[in-house]
């Protein structure tokens, strides 16, 4: 299981760590990072689920391990970056607002994309 | 990493609030049983890039957060910005009226140089109408800025209205650019290009004829 996870990471990232591919929103394909703008990163950081019932009280969070780190929030394409919440802003896609997709650190100044939360392709250019 | 971007303008929204200025910067799809966890917390801005005229230009455009419920805003807010939009609701007069008090206030706390646009929103809603385009038109015309009406509901001129502030932010830089590297000498000839940056307003509003 970890290797196949591994594995997809390889994959995407060149020889310094950056992704390869340009990335994209799962839903409605709004442009992300292009190629070379973020840096692979393995973390523990839990991130609310996207979607919830409105009668539920307490937010839901998954442990994510892959992620992209962004140094500038200026690199991103596109991207909303959501009011504070403790010491993060999450960040959503600028088209759908679908996420979180991944959080920025208020004390860093650094954005993290969870890769499991957007789609990855080639670009056409 | 080396600056992947020509220019970066951070732009503002601002305006009575229930004007739609959320809208126009943002989307809320929910449907009855869901809510996405971002829209429970709301976005605070966003990061867009656009094309223009072969330049990339990021916009960071920022929304007020609620602090125009106390009818003024704070310095802070309006710290390095470039650009504002200027929205009003064409469904409710005292949004209208208040443009007045919000160039004041811009007047206060902006920058002197900063572009300023005019938007009429929810021109969708035509039978609800209290300000007419006409109106829009003429206030944008006293104070020498740029108009449109927009409809974010049914994505109206939205992203036109963007592109026409970048356009003329982007314009303006240039110009300063232009002038620094070229300062005017004495006694040659000072021949400045009159840039058709003002053009009649209704060229800029379409959202009549639908």
């Amino acid at each position: 299981m970890m290797a196949d996870i591994d594995n997809t990471a390889d994959f995407k990232k060149d020889s310094n760590g950056r992704n390869i591919e340009t990335v994209y929103c799962a839903y409605c394909s709004s442009k992300i990072l292009n190629p070379g703008s973020a840096t692979f990163i393995n973390m523990n950081f839990s991130l609310p689920h996207m979607i919830r019932r409105r009668d539920e009280e307490a937010e839901k969070r998954e442990l994510i391990n892959d992620y992209w780190l962004v140094e500038e929030i200026n690199s991103f394409e596109n991207i909303g970056v959501s009011h504070k919440v403790e010491n993060v802003k999450y960040l959503a896609c600028a088209d759908c607002e679908r996420g979180p997709i991944g959080w920025h650190d208020l004390s860093t100044f650094r954005s993290y994309i969870a890769l499991c939360r957007v789609k990855h392709q080639k670009s056409n250019c | 990493m080396a600056k992947t971007y020509d220019y970066l303008f951070k732009l503002l929204l601002i305006g009575d609030s229930g004007v739609g200025k959320t809208c126009v910067l943002f989307r809320f799809s929910e449907d009855a049983f869901n809510t996405t966890f971002i829209s429970t917390i709301g976005i605070d801005f966003k990061i867009r890039t656009i094309d223009l005229d072969g330049k990339k230009i990021k916009l960071q455009i920022w929304d007020t957060a609620g602090q125009e419920r106390f009818r003024t805003i704070t310095t802070a807010y309006y710290r390095g910005a470039m650009g504002i939009m200027l929205v009003y609701d064409v469904t409710n007069e005292k949004s209208f009226d208040n443009i007045k008090n919000w160039i004041r206030n811009i007047e206060e706390n902006a920058s002197a140089d900063v572009e300023k646009m005019l938007l009429g929103n929810k021109c969708e809603l035509t039978n609800k109408r209290q300000v007419s385009k006409e109106r829009g038109e003429a206030l944008a015309i006293e104070y020498g800025i740029k108009f449109m009406e927009t409809s974010a509901k049914s994505s109206i001129n939205v992203e036109e209205a963007f592109f026409t502030l970048a356009r003329d932010i982007k314009a303006k830089m240039e110009k300063r650019l232009k002038e620094a590297s070229n300062p005017p000498k004495g006694g040659g000839h000072q021949l400045k290009a009159i840039e058709p940056q003002r053009k009649p307003p209704s060229l800029f509003s379409r959202c009549s004829i639908l």
